[in-house]
């Protein structure tokens, strides 16, 4: 067994003290960009854990959008605030429906499997919009958030809203990547290269999609709550097709080479949008899709590829 | 002992096998012959159940096989070589031989990784090089390899030396007469018999889809 240290689980172990010390410097606006951006962020990546299998989800929204109500929905009507209570709630709910739902969407591939899970997040989205008691278009706002017993007010509230969905954040990403380093993790990969061949070398393809569906719907559920945290609201608008449609994005500008490579995609989408915004306000979405065209045609791999170009000497 | 009943198997309406019905006892190795076309690969896949029967039973040892889902084979020690070697090219050498243990969720099987390179040395030297670094007759090798991880009851070689170099044939050759210690089945197909004729206990001669016993001292 190698015991050399996984370069990965390093990084991102780094990656902490930055990100909480970023936190402190970065101006307000850019710090809560970056928490509602690694909230997001981990949706991308429970849409790139499919695409290593090579599974398309545009309708991840369903569950980020779960785990986003189920963590509003507790603090709001049942006043649980406890951030990790909410996270646990979140997971149960998205884990509970996507292992009822996986019977049906495990059975699907490619278009199918695409176009079934956005139908799913848009029966979710008109639900919700028709429910008057949780808001309906307009969703509701959550109460305070609280950290084990801790009941930060104000500033310290967005701070330490900020410190639990880095570390979050961090510890999913660390779990998928030793999950994708693990046999289960290759046997994902296997189903992408042929599916056939896992058939008879003892593992049910259907069995490792479902098994995939579900622990993608955990992480993106796990997302939708710290978004609600980050923001402090929840609206139907997170299982509309158009937010599914961004995870999709996200994952396919940063590229699947990474669990980090979401997390940051997540946030130089946001970035750019900022931006494009700022600079372009009645024309932002063509240079969105100007980013887009360039990613498709000149990085397929994303922009994780670029890592590998470095290592073999392609960029300097 | 594999033994197969009445085997029938359709494509598209057509009749692939009619009615095969052949034993192969625990140990023994066994050629099926036939020109393309004649129902060898489709056999190889009925007897995986990557293919449905619509009539006939397929029995391995005390295990029923006819119903059996596909992927519950490696499971019950069967492996399976398809004619297209079928690596993952971005795994190694070893990841690709491994492969059968993590999916049927078993721990490496150490002593059984070791007996494989032992078997087949040329691609023990290679075992971190990915697949898709190796030449076609290599990963011949090493899709032996792969199917021989799990394949400790019944091993299904389907055209092993097609497409391969004599002296890697014959080294092939050297590889599945060395099972025949190991007390493994083994069912190879092939378009001839030129290459393993010295391997085989029985002989099964396949011709649209009719499969017959031949002797093998006559052969």
């Amino acid at each position: 067994m190698n015991r050399r240290m996984d370069p990965t689980l390093v990084s991102l172990a780094a990656a902490l003290p930055v990100l909480l010390v970023l936190g402190y410097a970065l101006p307000d606006w850019l710090t809560f960009y970056l928490q509602v951006s690694l909230a997001s962020g981990l949706a991308a990546l429970a849409v790139m854990l499919q695409m290593r299998a090579g599974l398309v989800n545009f309708g991840q929204g369903l569950y980020y959008c779960l785990g986003a109500y189920a963590g509003g929905m507790s603090g709001h009507f049942l006043g649980i605030t406890d951030a990790l209570v909410l996270l646990l709630l979140a997971v149960v709910l998205s884990v509970a429906v996507s292992f009822i739902v996986g019977f049906l969407v495990a059975r699907y591939r490619e278009i199918f499997y695409a176009m079934l899970s956005l139908a799913l997040s848009m029966i979710l989205y008109g639900l919700l919009v028709r429910a008057e008691a949780l808001g309906s278009t307009d969703g509701f706002n959550l109460p305070s958030t609280t950290f084990l017993g801790y009941a930060p007010e104000g500033q310290a509230l967005r701070e330490a809203g900020y410190v639990f969905t880095c570390i979050v954040a961090l510890a999913i990403a660390a779990a998928v990547h030793r999950y994708l380093r693990s046999p289960l993790g290759a046997i994902g990969e296997a189903v992408r290269e042929n599916e056939l061949r896992v058939e008879y070398l003892g593992a049910s393809p259907r069995y490792v999609v479902h098994l995939i569906y579900v622990m993608a719907a955990a992480i993106a559920g796990i997302g939708g709550v710290l978004a609600g945290i980050s923001v402090g609201h929840v609206d139907p608008n997170l299982a509309y097709w158009t937010t599914s449609g961004q995870f999709v994005f996200i994952a396919l500008l940063s590229g699947t080479g990474n669990v980090a490579a979401p997390l940051i995609g997540a946030f130089l989408l946001v970035m750019i949008r900022v931006y494009a915004v700022e600079y372009s306000p009645y024309t932002w979405q063509m240079i969105l899709g100007g980013v887009m065209l360039l990613i498709i045609m000149f990085l397929p791999g994303g922009l994780w590829s670029l890592t590998r170009l470095r290592k073999k000497g392609g960029l300097t | 002992m594999l033994s197969l009943r009445d085997v029938t198997a359709s494509i598209a309406r057509t009749t692939i096998l009619n009615g095969v019905s052949l034993d192969v006892a625990g140990g023994q190795t066994a050629g099926l012959v036939g020109r393309n076309g004649a129902g060898k690969t489709t056999l190889m896949r009925a007897i995986m159940g990557l293919l449905a029967i619509s009539r006939g039973e397929i029995r391995l040892d005390d295990h029923e096989l006819t119903r059996m889902p596909p992927h519950q084979r490696a499971g019950i020690a069967v492996g399976y070589m398809p004619e297209d070697r079928r690596l993952v090219p971005n795994f190694t050498v070893k990841e690709n031989i491994l492969l059968p243990l993590w999916a049927t969720g078993r721990g490496p099987d150490q002593n059984r990784l070791d007996w494989v390179f032992e078997l087949m040395p040329e691609i023990a030297g290679s075992a971190e090089r990915k697949a898709v670094t190796l030449s076609g007759g290599q990963q011949k090798l090493v899709a032996l390899g792969r199917a021989l991880i799990c394949g400790k009851r019944l091993l299904l070689l389907d055209e092993p030396f097609e497409g391969v170099a004599p002296a890697l044939a014959r080294r092939l050759a050297e590889v599945i007469a060395d099972l025949q210690s190991e007390g493994v089945t083994v069912v190879l197909s092939e378009s001839d018999y030129t290459h393993s004729v010295g391997l085989l206990n029985r002989l099964f001669v396949i011709e649209r889809g009719v499969v017959e016993e031949r002797d093998l001292t006559v052969a």
